[in-house]
C-alpha cells in the first residue's frame, strides 16, 4: 500500500522535472532576444532540477534506506545561485549596450542613465490602436 | 514495482540528452556572448540533475557529493564571467573610488 | 532576537548539569522549558518574541516556492505557443525599505516571480529598475510587487 504512494510520488516528481527542463531548452530556442532568454534558463532549469532532485532523494531514502542530506544542501544552493547569476548577466548585459527586442516598450532605464526618452515607437503605435478601439465601442 | 521507476528513470535520461543537444545548439549560434554565457550556466544546472540520475541506475551513493561541486563551480564560473563582461576586470585593485 | 536564543540555550545547558544526564532528549527538554520561561518574560528582553519572526521566516519561504511554480507555468505558456507575441519592456519600481539586506532579499524575491528580472539598482537602494517579459501598463505591475511581497518583508525586518 504505501509503496504504491511512494511509487506515484516519484514518478510526478521525475516526469514533472523532465518537462520543465524541456520548457528550458525550448524557451532558449525560441525567444527573441537577450534578456527575455534570460527569464527563461533562470527559473525554468532551477525548478525542473530541483524537482528532480527531490525525486531522486525519496527514491534512495525508501529502496536504500539512505538518507542522503547532500541532495538537499544542493537544492538549496541552486534557488539561493540561480537567480543571483541571473541578475548578474542582465545588468552586464545592458551596460554593454546589448539591443533589447524590437518591440519593447518603455525604456525607463535608458532615460534615467542618459537622458534619452521613455516611450518607443511601438509603445505609441499600441495606444493609437487601444484609443481607435475604444472608440468603435462607443 | 522497481521495472516501473526504472522505466520512468531512463525516460528522464532521454529527456534531459535532448535537452543539452538543444542548449548547445544555442551556444553556438547565440550572436552575443552573454547568451553563450547564460545558457552554459543552465546547461551546468541540467548536468547535475543528470548526475542524479544517473545514480540511481548505477546503484551507488558515491556520486552524490559531485552534485555540489558542480553547482559551485558553475555559479562562480558564471559570476566571473559577468563581472569580466562588465568592467573588464574580474577583481578590482584599487578601492579609492565607490564604484 | 539572537539574545533571546542565547538565553534559552543557556537555560537548555543549566537543565542538563543540574540532572547531570548528557544526552540530546535532556537538551530538547531543556529547551522546551527554557522556552516556556522567556514566554512568560518577554516583556523584559529587548526585541519582540522570537518565534514569531520564525515563523514569518518560513512563511516567506513558501512564498518563495509558491511563487517560482506560478513563474514557470507563466513561461510554459509563452514558450508553448505557436506564435510568440509579446511586449517587453523596462520599469522602474521605487521601494520604501531601508537596509541592503532587505533590498537583497526583495530583489531576489522579484527575480524568482513570473516574468520580472532586476537589472539594475540605484545607489542609494531606492529605486530597483526591473525587466518584464510581457506587459502593457507599468503602474499595476508596480501594485502587485507591493502589495505581495514589500509588506511581508517589512514585517519580517522589524527588530
Amino acid at each position: 500500500m504505501i509503496e504504491i504512494i511512494i511509487v506515484s510520488l516519484i514518478t510526478i516528481f521525475l516526469i514533472g522535472g523532465a518537462f520543465f527542463t524541456a520548457v528550458a531548452a525550448i524557451g532558449v530556442i525560441r525567444l527573441p532576444d537577450t534578456y527575455t532568454r534570460i527569464h527563461a534558463a533562470s527559473k525554468s532549469s532551477t525548478l525542473g532540477v530541483g524537482m528532480t532532485l527531490i525525486g531522486v532523494f525519496i527514491y534512495f531514502a525508501y529502496y536504500q534506506a539512505e538518507i542522503e542530506t547532500q541532495l538537499i544542501l544542493a537544492i538549496i544552493f541552486i534557488f539561493i545561485s540561480a537567480p543571483v547569476g541571473a541578475h548578474m548577466i542582465a545588468r552586464s548585459a545592458f551596460h554593454s549596450d546589448v539591443e533589447p527586442y524590437k518591440l519593447t516598450i518603455l525604456n525607463e532605464l535608458k532615460r534615467d542613465e542618459t537622458g534619452s526618452e521613455i516611450e518607443t515607437e511601438e509603445h505609441v503605435r499600441l495606444k493609437i490602436e487601444r484609443s481607435k478601439d475604444k472608440e468603435l465601442d462607443d | 514495482m522497481t521495472s516501473f521507476v526504472y522505466i520512468i528513470v531512463i525516460f528522464s535520461i532521454i529527456v534531459f540528452a535532448i535537452t543539452m543537444l538543444g542548449m548547445l545548439y544555442r551556444t553556438i549560434k547565440g550572436p552575443t556572448l552573454h547568451d553563450r554565457v547564460v545558457t552554459l550556466d543552465a546547461f551546468g544546472v541540467t548536468l547535475m540533475g543528470m548526475i542524479g540520475l544517473l545514480s540511481i541506475v548505477l546503484e551507488t551513493t558515491y556520486l552524490l557529493p559531485i552534485i555540489m561541486l558542480i553547482g559551485m563551480v558553475g555559479f562562480i564560473g558564471t559570476v566571473g564571467f559577468a563581472k569580466f563582461l562588465e568592467k573588464g576586470v574580474i577583481i578590482e585593485n584599487d578601492r579609492d573610488n565607490n564604484s | 532576537m539572537s539574545f533571546q536564543l542565547l538565553v534559552n540555550i543557556i537555560l537548555a545547558f543549566l537543565w542538563m548539569f543540574m540532572n547531570a544526564d548528557m544526552s540530546v532528549g535532556t537538551f530538547v527538554t531543556g529547551y522546551l522549558i527554557g522556552l516556556v520561561a522567556v514566554y512568560l518574560f518577554r516583556n523584559f528582553l529587548p526585541g519582540r518574541f522570537y518565534l514569531r519572526r520564525l515563523y514569518l521566516m518560513i512563511k516567506l519561504l513558501f512564498i518563495f516556492i509558491i511563487e517560482l511554480v506560478k513563474a514557470n507555468i507563466d513561461v510554459v505558456k509563452i514558450v508553448m505557443s505557436p506564435k510568440i507575441d509579446i511586449h517587453p519592456g523596462f520599469y522602474a519600481y521605487p521601494s520604501d525599505l531601508e537596509e541592503e539586506w532587505e533590498v537583497a532579499l526583495l530583489s531576489t524575491l522579484i527575480t524568482l516571480t513570473p516574468g520580472t528580472v532586476v537589472v539594475a539598482i540605484s545607489d542609494d537602494y531606492s529605486i530597483i529598475y526591473i525587466h518584464g517579459l510581457d506587459m502593457d501598463d507599468a503602474d499595476e505591475e508596480i501594485d502587485n510587487i507591493k502589495a505581495a511581497f514589500e509588506n511581508v518583508i517589512k514585517e519580517v525586518a522589524q527588530p
